[in-house]
């Protein structure tokens, strides 16, 4: 059907002129001189997630409800999907392109209904490629440091995590209230960590009983301690009883305890630490939480949703206020003195640096003061060791620690997690310990770390081959898309969750998370949309057995309407040189 | 799948369509919607050429090939011929270019749809004689230039108004559709093949090479023809009721749409504001027939 | 059963008894009783076809193209411009192998206006590939119209009958309409292995290159070389199923002709009674029928006229700038015979205006007074 059909005589010739044949004997697709080819690229989510998640894969496999698979996907790069779908500022959300055609997806509602899915958490593991006898040990079972000995559990490394404090879990269990984060959720997410078989040893504090020496039989550690201290507010009488730092009560309270508070409480700070603060001190029976920040809403790092949900609970926020001095009436805190702030000229973060308008200093009755201005990370416990720099540990190349002069240690040490980046989020610190666990990996099979990703560099462990061109609203083909606005997860009214520390956000049913995924304009990536396949005017696109399409070069002219249709920018025209030939 | 239409493809690669032409798609949807049990006539346009020379064919249904200004009588017969043989179903569609509907092909399919035979009759209307190098036709729009209206004397008159003429007939069946709406234009074409008579198609069908613009655009300019109001979607059942497929959300200026073709870039601004307030006129005629057939306009 | 009637209806008996399914037809004088006749037919249940009344000549012929290209007996009447306006498509029918049959009423062009009777409108369409029957009686309307049928659909060509204006097309004559069961006998249904089939995806009628369309063209002439002898035997086949033998042309007392006429259509009728006159008074004059004029039947024109003297050749029409058709046609075959008659080509009774006996024995009385031919057309009964 598809020869070039010649007739040697007459007499082979129909007796009209009816074919006979069909037009697939004509290879059309040397007219071309440009190409269509199937080329992803990078979606804005993708781009920006801290943890390294492959968030547009995920949210089509759960568009067509493969939810097992699709939590699977997080998994390869995250072992938290509970904790982050809950607490993470979801910076994707902030680049998400669906914010300008109805609202950003609400990817984070979606990851914890993938979290809080009923099966039992089994973290996938990967071939094994640890040479045996390779052990590692972790300092820290924050969300870097668990997040690196799992990396690294999968792939047959023998790992001990040893942990100061006398639960797992780091600034997860100790920072975070649990109306935020239910501890049965990181409980789960932390089980499944240790049945990979990693060794969890609490109660084990560096330079206390622990020491450098008993480090030593491991090829590897990593130093992931975090940031636990809480940052001075620097005022007089800060030291005064009814005083609180913000993690020092956090810890309290995220431990069990009552803390008595109030019934006035200040706390100081606009990130969120503050809010949590100011929320638990609402929930342990204050009668009035207000929250003093320096700079405007506008500057505030906490996150939107948690501000949002914080004046709910009917917890004023001040902005542009500073405490100026704390008073006290005999040892009790009474007065909080304040000064109104402006915003002057950019300080070296680049936001406004504020300025205390004199006069308009003010009084506040209060009787419990928690500072909420950021933390730092005990530099103490690791000074003699390792170099620091500007609060953090430094990391000499891509890889190693950078261990303090010949005899203060040897090659193999690592850092990952806030200690090293500040960057302050779980997130963040999932990718860091992520990073670090392919560096040891790499460092234990005797691979060269030359060129190895930076320390705050994205790494991912699934990756598909995809162009680093990130896709932006104004490259997507609007036309396939309407405006839709986004499905929001229920919540608890204000009234009656400030009684207790129960979760606060319900979470999505699998219709919503649904629904959801079907508003993700699938940025750079094919969801096998059929629009190629339908526009193609020479028939040259096919499905292909399993999944995506194969273009039929031997007929493709190349007039590129498919790529111009794409509406997600996942084809792209190369030029096709064929006369250089 | 995430359009209704079929999988099936009665239409093959090798046609020797220009790259990014509407002609081949146009084909191809109206063939997925009607299937095997369908006859094709084709009279001289681009599509006699698209359709690759003896001895192949681009099509997997029969073909018959005809003269220019045949298309509505060749139908008729071969429909007779048809049910003489009992093949009472088998629809028989002629597919006509511009020129062999709007002019020399326009007696045969007045008598052909006055004596309501049963068939489909498309037009696909790349707005000029393209098989030829772009000569103006009678659907040649305002201003456009061709071979044959240069620059310095584009076409002077508007576009012809085929179907109007066609519900003047009263004809069962009247629509316009095009490429960048395939799901519009099967259910059209499916809808058609569900009446006994005659039935008239009027497909707006990019032509790059004609139109001088990009191949890719191709889609696209099918898509801002609706969204101007430059080409409405509607149908005309039986002479008089009118109902609009498409709504433009917002009705795009329709210098987006002729901004894209070559053969209007020598208009100047009056000549564009001539062009919106005829398609404006026109719209605001259409939309009041859709009222007047019982058609609620959306909010 | 025997009837008088005239040879429009002739034709309209002859397309009943074939048993054609689709007719289109377009109205022109001298042709309307064709078509009418046949739409009672159909009407009554008598004929089981579809009329389709098209709005042209060019459209009738478009449609019975369709309908034959689907696989069906098709037909249809014209006349003059009415002939002239489907030209395009008698091409078309040719080159697509069609078995249409046309009844063609011989009419003069325009301007001025004229109705009667003229062979210029079938003649000028001798190249378009159509196989010609020139018709005398009403008679031979009817078993041509048969007999076209079977040619057409063996050779796989088109077949125009062609018959007078209002000569024969008007006047009634005595007719043996032949019975519809000997007729079915003779004429089995047309079921071509070739047609329009849902299920076959052909395509008719393609673009052809040069490497190509010589050979189909070839084929063309091939089918048009066997109708010749097709015809011949079709004409035996019907002599034997009616009584009434047909041939490619008829040799009316020729034996010992010195002076030949050789006449088309009616006016075969008016000179076979001047032969005989003048045989009666022992003049040696004969009179050759042409029938078949396409193909034109080079053996049997040339035997008919290899031992006369003189030929004259009455043509009923003119090529302009060149002269009688026939006359023209005739001396082309003649060329390269051994034995050839000088040949008198005269043209006469265009615009239907009578041709006599008196008419013709004019023409004899010329043709033995002169040697030789005195023009290349020797115009007769025009006032000059």
């Amino acid at each position: 059907m598809s020869d070039t059909i010649v007739f040697e005589s007459e007499e082979q010739m129909p007796h009209l002129p009816m074919s006979v044949g069909t037009t697939l004997y004509n290879k059309t697709g040397s007219w071309r001189y440009v190409r269509p080819v199937y080329r992803n690229r990078t979606s804005p989510c993708n781009h920006v997630c801290p943890a390294g998640e492959d968030i547009v894969d995920y949210l089509g496999l759960v568009k067509h409800g493969q939810y097992e698979a699709a939590l699977r996907r997080i998994l390869e790069e995250n072992p938290f999907p509970g904790v982050c779908g809950r607490v993470c500022p979801h910076p994707c959300e902030s680049e998400c392109n669906r914010a300008q055609l109805g609202g950003a997806i609400a990817i984070h509602a979606v990851e914890r209904f993938l979290a809080d899915l009923p099966q039992a958490r089994q973290l996938p593991r990967l071939e094994a490629s640890a040479p045996s006898g390779a052990s590692v040990a972790v300092i820290g079972s924050g969300p870097a440091g668990l997040s690196c000995a799992y990396q690294l559990a999968r792939r047959g490394y023998e790992v001990t995590v040893f942990e100061a404090a006398p639960h797992l879990g780091g600034l997860m269990r100790l920072g975070i209230p649990s109306y935020r984060l239910p501890r049965e959720v990181l409980d789960k997410e932390i089980e499944a960590i240790a049945a990979l078989g990693v060794e969890m040893r609490t109660g084990m504090r560096l330079g206390d009983n622990l020491r450098w020496e008993d480090l030593q039989q491991y090829p590897a550690v990593l130093v992931a301690i975090g940031q636990h201290v809480s940052r001075r507010l620097n005022v007089p009488g800060e030291d005064r009883q009814g005083v609180l730092p913000g993690l020092d009560f956090l810890r309290r309270v995220n431990l069990g305890e009552r803390v008595s508070v109030g019934p006035r409480v200040a706390v100081i700070g606009g990130g969120n630490t503050a809010m949590d603060a100011a929320r638990s001190a609402l929930r342990l029976g204050a009668a009035q939480v207000r929250v003093l920040y320096r700079r405007s809403r506008h500057e505030m790092p906490a996150v939107a949703d948690e501000v949002q949900e914080t004046e709910q609970e009917g917890i004023q926020i001040e902005f542009l206020t500073a405490p100026v001095k704390v008073l006290s009436n005999g040892s009790a805190v009474c007065k909080l003195q304040c000064v109104r702030m402006r915003l002057g000229a950019p300080d070296e973060s680049g936001r406004r640096r504020p300025e205390p308008i004199s006069g308009s200093e003010f009084t506040l009755e209060v009787d419990t003061v928690i500072t909420a201005l950021g933390q730092e990370t005990n530099l103490d416990l690791v000074a003699d060791r390792m170099e620091c720099a500007h609060g953090l540990l430094v990391s000499s190349n891509a890889a190693e620690a950078s261990p303090l002069g010949e005899g203060a240690w040897r090659k193999g040490l690592f850092v990952a997690g806030d200690a090293a980046t500040g960057y302050g989020t779980v997130a963040h610190a999932v990718g860091s310990g992520k990073r670090a666990a392919l560096a040891i990996d790499r460092y234990l099979r005797g691979e060269a770390l030359d060129g190895f990703p930076a320390l705050g560099d994205p790494v991912r462990v699934a990756a598909r081959d995809v162009d680093p061109t990130v896709v932006r609203f104004e490259d997507l083909n609007l036309a396939y898309f309407e405006e839709e606005t986004p499905t929001l997860q229920g919540q608890r009214p204000a009234a009656e969750r400030v009684g207790d520390f129960d979760e606060v956000n319900l979470g999505f049913a699998p219709d919503q998370a649904g629904r959801e995924a079907e508003r993700c304009f699938s940025c750079g990536t094919c969801n096998e949309c059929d629009t190629c396949w339908l526009y193609c005017p020479d028939v040259c696109i096919l499905h292909r057995d399993g999944s995506g399409y194969e273009i039929n070069y031997d007929y493709c002219k190349g007039c590129g309407i498919c790529a111009q249709e794409c509406p997600r920018v996942a084809i792209t025209m190369e030029e096709e040189l064929k006369w250089n030939k | 799948m995430s359009y209704d239409i079929a999988q099936k493809e009665l239409m093959y690669s090798g046609h020797v369509a220009c790259p990014g032409c509407g002609a081949p798609m146009a084909m191809r949807y109206a063939l997925k919607a009607l299937g095997e049990d369908t006859v094709l006539i084709i009279p001289a346009s681009c599509w006699s050429i698209i359709a690759g020379p003896f001895p192949y064919s681009a099509v997997q249904v029969p073909l018959l090939h005809t003269a220019f200004a045949t298309g509505g009588a060749v139908a008729s017969g071969v429909k007779a011929g048809l049910e003489a043989r009992g093949l009472k179903d088998t629809t028989v569609m002629t597919w006509a270019g511009d020129g062999g509907t709007f002019d020399i092909g326009l007696q045969a399919l007045s008598a052909a749809v006055e004596r309501n035979e049963d068939f489909i009759y498309v037009c696909y209307d790349n707005e000029a004689y393209m098989n030829t190098g772009i000569q103006r036709s009678s659907a040649t729009p305002w201003g456009a230039w061709t071979t044959t209206t240069p620059v310095r004397h584009p076409k002077e008159r508007p576009k012809k108004d085929i179907v109007a003429i066609m519900a003047a007939h009263r004809i069962p069946y009247t629509a316009t559709a095009t490429v960048a709406y395939p799901e519009d234009l099967t259910r059209k074409v499916l809808k058609a093949k569900s009446i006994r008579g005659a039935k008239f198609l009027h497909v707006l069908s990019p032509c790059p090479s004609g139109w001088k613009s990009e191949p890719a655009q191709s889609v696209l300019l099918s898509r801002l023809a609706v969204q101007s109001a430059a080409f409405p979607l509607y149908e005309v059942e039986n002479g008089d009721k009118y109902t609009i497929s498409v709504w433009p959300k917002e009705k795009v200026p329709v210098i987006e749409y002729l901004k894209l073709q070559g053969r209007f870039a020598h208009l100047g601004a009056q000549d564009i504001a001539y062009i919106q307030e005829y398609v404006d006129s026109e719209w605001k005629k259409l939309v009041a027939k859709a009222v007047a057939s019982g058609q609620s306009v959306p909010s | 059963m025997e009837q008088v009637i005239m040879g429009n209806h002739a034709v309209s008996y002859g397309v009943q008894l074939s048993r054609v399914h689709v007719i289109a037809a377009y109205p022109i004088t001298p042709q309307t009783q064709i078509v009418e006749m046949l739409s009672e037919f159909c009407a009554d249940g008598l004929l089981d076809a579809k009329f389709i009344k098209v709005e042209s000549e060019h459209s009738a012929m478009a449609a019975v193209i369709g309908a034959s290209s689907a696989g069906v007996r098709s037909f249809t009447a014209t006349s003059g411009h009415g002939l002239a306006l489907m030209h395009e498509m008698l091409h078309w029918a040719a080159g697509a192998r069609l078995p249409i049959v046309l009844a063609n009423v011989n009419r003069a062009m325009g301007p001025g206006w004229s109705v009667w009777t003229e062979q210029s409108d079938s003649l000028a369409q001798r190249d378009t590939g159509w196989l010609q029957f020139y018709c005398e009686t009403n008679q031979e309307v009817v078993d041509t119209v048969i007999q076209s049928f079977k040619i057409a659909e063996t050779v796989l060509m088109p077949v125009m009958l062609v018959l007078d204006a209002f000569v024969l097309s008007h006047t009634q004559e005595p007719v043996d309409i032949p019975d519809q069961e000997a007729v079915d006998a003779f004429l089995p249904p047309y079921i071509p292995k070739v047609r329009l089939q849902p299920g076959e995806g052909h395509a008719f009628g393609g673009l052809v290159a040069p490497d190509n369309y010589m050979e189909l063209r070839y084929k063309m002439q091939k089918a048009m070389d066997e109708a010749v002898g097709v015809t011949k035997q079709v004409g035996a086949e019907f002599g034997k199923a009616f009584g009434r033998n047909y041939d490619v042309l008829e040799r009316y007392r020729m034996d010992d002709a010195e002076i030949a006429l050789v006449t088309c259509s009616s006016i075969t009728s008016t000179s076979r009674v001047v032969v005989d006159e003048l045989r009666a008074v022992g003049e040696k004059v004969g009179l050759v029928k042409m029938r078949m004029f396409r193909p034109f039947p080079f053996e049997a024109v040339r035997q008919a006229l290899s031992g006369v003297e003189k030929a004259a050749i009455i043509d009923r029409n003119i090529s302009f700038g060149q002269g009688g058709v026939f006359a023209s046609e005739i001396k082309a075959a003649l060329y390269d015979s051994p034995q050839q008659p000088v040949v008198f080509p005269f043209i006469i009774g265009l615009g239907g205006r009578d041709v006599t006996p008196e008419s013709i024995r004019g023409i004899v009385r010329h043709v033995q007074e002169h040697d030789r031919p005195e023009g290349e057309i020797i115009w007769r009964e025009v006032r000059r």
